[in-house]
């Protein structure tokens, strides 16, 4: 690339980084190479180090669902006997593995399946159904729900055996092996991604922020699926660069003023992404604060300190080591107020968020409210609801501005 | 026949008010400590000289719970969490919670800032990968933690000698309980789908080793019935809960027997028995490992449907009746596959909704109604 | 043989129905009155039909009764459940058919049907007013209309308004932002009846779906939702004038079917 050559902003390289992630698993089945599916928050290191290509159900139920192809896709699971109770990425999946097809995005199907439930116990019930429904093999890491703020020895160990497991299973299903120098070089460029994610997200802080918090939503796509690779360090770096360089002239990316600052609290709404986007950007609200920035990014040492590391993502923990995560980053990044996503999916997410905003509000002083969502079925949101809700934080926040103001 | 009246009417009683039975254990100075399903070690507890007493919820309305729990949360755990809110489970030293379900995850920390330090939490994690070596290690490692803040509130050291007590006493009553369930499937005459929930079900509140007494005077007196014809219909069950009084009344109403179940509050606890080990609390682990046919334990296989057919078969069953929890995400998952081995056996299956919080069965009542004139005129 | 009278009771929960057969064929009387269990519905309903037949409730072979009050009915000689019932009626008003709709004041339910009329299968739904009669109630008032209006207002729809919610909360503040817009009502009641029919219809596949399709229930009277269904599944629906009164019409018949059998 010559100097005279514009330099592409991060977040298309980023864009572009998922789409060939993407397309190398479908060149890669095509060649008749074995492909998994995996769990958001398996540790990749193990298929990076491997060259095993995985695509991620969950992310295509996030992109289907922000193609607004949810209601469609959960209504045909639904039809197969899937209750609408269930998270609407699995239901979206399993239409997909009946029908074979989605016109939003398809991903090949899989060789074998790997799952992690450090994330969520719904992964356990979604896998085994599709390890019986494609009859492929499926290798679980059990990941306990952490009831303390740090993960223990007797976690770490039992982790760690079935990380070795899982590496055996898979030499056995792909015929590739572990080179374990390999693995220490991905976990060492996974560090550098998360780093530099980690990096990026923390601009969130300058006053205004020097980008659109929605953005997060995109672009930790490739957190997720290509934090292992050069590549993605590179992407991640470049993003960060260039906050850094918003940041200092005190520019942004957000469309208009930003008037108010905010906490997002869980999953996006993706079939509902524009329109939840465009009420807080229309009345000057920006995303400042966001759990997605430290959930990608994990860090350690040793291999040792990478089991531990997996079962630290969040909502795999204690109540107060959540919490605090979360007041820490509103009162770092200098949130205004906060709003909660009560996502009908995600049960997990949901059980304890009542009580979360509750104590959040109590420690930061900033008012919160909470809304009724869905991560990708459309049928569980109402846009007048959001709206009503939005407009009342707004108009407390209004109310602590002038306050200030006034004193 | 009065002595299988007496002692069915007994466990009725123990079953339809388990305060009670709190009441008398603490009575007697005894400490008591809450179980959440599933699977906790209460072994562990009785070894420790406390009362295990079961928390399986209740019929009732859940509305200060709901400041902790949204709506589309089980009743089993909106119900558990109200009792405690109310001040109804006061008296309780301990509460076991284990992690196996994502809504079970978050009951700790509800419970906690709910109902407040006074009846403090015990975590319970133990291995999903339970089959291999490592897993049961690690649930081992568990259950030795949980006994650490049980010898604590117990204020007592437990040895393995007490462990292995509690294990027998525990595998002697839950081989009971499968005689028992072989028994009153023999007998629907007598022993009405009521009455054969609350003698299973009495076991979680009053002394184990009592229970074990019950059961086996109640199953001797059973077999020593001459056999009679049952012209009504045989059903095995399946699910978390099948104790709503309404429903186990409509089986009734429609001469509908059980004739098995594979019921998380019922055989999932006696089906299987705890492996006598060196170490008793590994042989508590490896339990984990042998269980199948339960939602929250893995299951990638889906043994549960297998299971669940063959036990079908084996009793001649007419049916297989769903108990669904609403709301139970474990439950939904397995629905689809489990159902349609259920319909290549040729096994009619009939699914009906309960939640605790439910006044109005009449849905349920149809549903069943319509079901039986289904299998009854095939 | 004297010709036998049998009489079917459906006691709804806003609704009591009843239908008097002879032969367990022939119409001679029907009743409706909206007033259902725990009323004086019932026995209205009951009265009305015997005076329409002119005939006294001892010249009856039997009473059947079915519906959400049917325990709790006076002297039915049988008691039948509605899924049952419905199965019955949709087979003799509309004979062939193999799956079958009943969209109620209060719930829904899907059928299968052997090819001798008897129920095979069935499947209810969620304990929720989306998608039932009462769910287009709830939209009428909102739109000021008449449940009624709402197939004829349907017809001049030439537009398409989504109302997409799961929830009838949802669905009327969507339905009220609509009006708000300004939208064509026309199109906005389509909306409406899409809605409804996309309940429907999942709850259809969900049992599966066997040609001839017909429809029983209230709801069956609402064209609008009957065009939306069949564009829904892509299948015909057939409707009967007496599909409201299928569960006491199917009542009847098994009456008539039990006494034939067995005349004391």
């Amino acid at each position: 690339m010559t100097e005279s050559e514009e330099k592409k902003p991060a977040k298309i390289v980023l864009r572009e980084l998922q789409d060939r992630i993407a397309q190398d698993a479908w060149d890669a089945k095509r060649r008749g190479e074995k492909v998994g599916w995996c769990a958001s928050n398996f540790p990749q290191e193990i298929t990076t180090a491997m060259g095993i290509p995985v695509v991620y159900p969950e992310n295509m139920g996030a992109a289907v669902g922000a193609k607004g192809g949810g209601q469609r896709m959960c209504e045909h699971a639904e039809g197969m006997g899937y209750s609408n109770d269930l998270c609407s990425y699995s239901r979206i999946n399993f239409a997909y593995t009946d029908l074979k097809r989605c016109e939003e995005l398809e991903i090949p199907f899989p060789d074998f399946l790997l799952c992690c439930n450090n994330i969520c116990n719904c992964m356990i019930k979604w896998y085994e159904n599709l390890a019986l429904a494609l009859d492929v093999p499926l290798i679980l890491i059990d990941i306990p729900h952490l009831d303390a703020v740090t993960c223990d020895a007797d976690r770490v160990k039992y982790i760690r055996a079935q990380f070795d497991d899982c590496i055996a299973q898979l030499e056995a299903i792909t015929g590739k092996k572990m080179d374990y120098d390999r693995l220490k070089e991905v976990m060492d460029v996974s560090q550098r991604s998360s780093r530099a994610w980690l990096r990026a997200v923390g601009y969130m802080s300058a006053e205004p922020s020097p980008f659109s918090g929605f953005d997060i939503f995109n672009n930790m796509a490739v957190a997720c699926v290509g934090r292992g690779t050069v590549e993605a360090a590179e992407a991640f770096e470049q993003l960060a660069d260039e906050y850094e360089a918003l940041a200092k002239d005190g520019k942004s990316t957000f469309k208009g003023e930003e008037k108010y600052r905010i906490l997002f609290e869980g999953i996006a709404c993706w079939s509902n992404l524009k329109f939840t986007y465009k009420t807080l950007q229309s009345r000057g609200i920006n995303l400042t604060a966001s759990i997605y920035g430290p959930a990608f990014s994990f860090l350690y040492g040793s291999l040792d300190e990478l089991m531990a590391a997996y079962s630290y993502v969040p909502n795999s923990n204690c109540f107060e080591r959540e919490l605090q995560l979360r007041v820490d980053d509103a009162i770092r990044n200098k949130v205004d107020g906060a709003i909660f996503h009560m996502n009908r999916s995600c049960k997990h997410w949901s059980g304890n968020l009542y009580e979360m905003e509750r104590q959040f509000r109590e420690k930061t002083g900033v008012p919160t409210v909470a809304f009724d969502g869905d991560q990708s079925d459309p049928r569980c949101f109402s846009e007048a609801q959001y709206e009503t809700r939005i407009d009342a934080l707004v108009e407390l926040m209004e109310e602590n501005k002038r306050k200030e103001g006034g004193a | 026949m009065s002595t299988i009246r007496e002692l069915l009417d007994e466990l009725q009683r123990v079953s339809g008010n388990p305060r009670a039975q709190l009441d008398a254990a603490l009575e007697q100075g005894k400490k008591a400590v809450g179980v959440l399903p599933y699977f906790c070690p209460e072994e562990l507890v009785y070894a420790a000289g406390m009362r295990p007493f079961g928390l399986w919820g209740a019929e009732m309305q859940a509305n200060e719970s709901k400041r902790y729990y949204p709506a589309f949360i089980c009743s089993l755990l909106h119900t558990a969490l109200e009792l405690g809110l109310r001040g109804a489970l006061n008296g309780l030293s301990a509460i076991m919670v284990p992690i196996c379900c994502d809504s079970l995850k978050g009951f700790g920390a509800n419970w906690k800032y709910g109902v407040g330090e006074t009846i403090p939490v015990i975590d319970v994690a133990w291995a999903e990968n339970r089959k291999i070596a490592a897993g049961a290690e690690f649930t081992r490692s568990q259950f030795r933690k949980v006994l650490g803040r049980l010898e604590e509130i117990a204020g007592r050291r437990v040895s393995d000698a007490d462990i292995t007590a509690a294990v027998a006493v525990y595998n002697e009553n839950r081989k009971a309980l499968r005689a028992f369930s072989a028994a009153a499937a023999k007998h629907p005459e007598t022993v009405s789908p009521a009455d054969r929930c609350a003698a299973i079900k009495a076991g979680y509140f009053m002394d184990r080793a009592e229970h074990t007494k019950k059961i086996a005077s109640l199953t001797e007196a059973l077999n020593a019935l001459p056999e009679q014809p049952w012209k009504g219909l045989r059903v095995v069950t399946t699910g978390i809960l099948a104790d709503s009084p309404a429903l186990l009344q409509i089986l009734a109403d429609n001469h509908i027997a059980i004739a098995g179940d594979q019921i998380a509050q019922e055989s999932a606890f006696f089906r299987t028995e705890t492996p006598v080990t060196a170490d008793p609390v590994l042989g508590m682990a490896q339990r984990l490992g042998l269980v199948e046919g339960c939602s929250v334990l893995f299951d990638p296989g889906k043994q549960r449907g297998r299971e669940l057919v063959q036990m079908a078969k084996d009793a001649k069953a007419d049916g297989i009746l769903w108990v669904m929890t609403k709301f139970c995400d474990p439950e939904e998952y397995d629905y689809v596959p489990v159902k349609r081995m259920a319909d290549a056996a040729g096994i009619p299956l009939l699914a009906v909704e309960v939640d605790q919080q439910m006044v109005n069965y009449e849905q349920a009542r149809s549903a069943v109604e319509a079901f039986a004139e289904v299998l009854r005129s095939d | 043989m004297a010709e036998a009278l049998t009489l079917g009771i459906d006691v709804g929960s806003t609704t009591s129905k009843c239908v008097i057969l002879r032969d367990g064929t022939e119409l001679l009387a029907s009743s409706l009155i909206p007033a259902g269990t725990g009323t004086s519905g019932p026995g209205r309903a009951l009265a009305a039909a015997l005076e329409e037949a002119g005939v006294q409730r001892g010249q009856l072979a039997a009473v059947t009764a079915t519906g959400y009050g049917r325990n709790s009915f006076d002297g039915a000689d049988f008691v039948v459940s509605e899924l049952s019932c419905h199965a019955a009626g949709a087979a003799a008003l509309m004979p062939g058919v193999r799956t079958v709709v009943d969209i109620g004041g209060q719930d829904a339910k899907v059928l299968h049907v052997n090819p001798a009329g008897k129920l095979e299968r069935f499947l209810m739904n969620d304990k929720c007013a989306a998608g039932t009669g009462r769910f287009l109630e709830v939209m009428a008032r909102v739109l000021e209309l008449d449940v009624s209006e709402l197939a004829e207002m349907d017809e001049k729809a030439t537009g398409n308004v989504t109302i997409s919610s799961t929830c009838t909360v949802f669905a009327e503040s969507e339905v009220i932002s609509q009006l708000a817009k300004n939208v064509d009502l026309h199109d906005l009641v389509a909306g409406i009846h899409a809605s409804v029919a996309v309940r429907a219809a999942g709850l259809m596949r969900r049992l599966g779906i066997t040609e001839p399709v017909g429809m029983t229930g209230g709801v069956a009277r609402n064209a609008g939702v009957v065009r939306a269904l069949e564009k829904e599944l892509g299948v015909c629906i057939a409707v009967s004038p007496l599909s409201q009164l299928a569960g006491a019409y199917g009542a009847a018949v098994y009456g008539w079917n039990k006494t034939r059998r067995d005349p004391n």
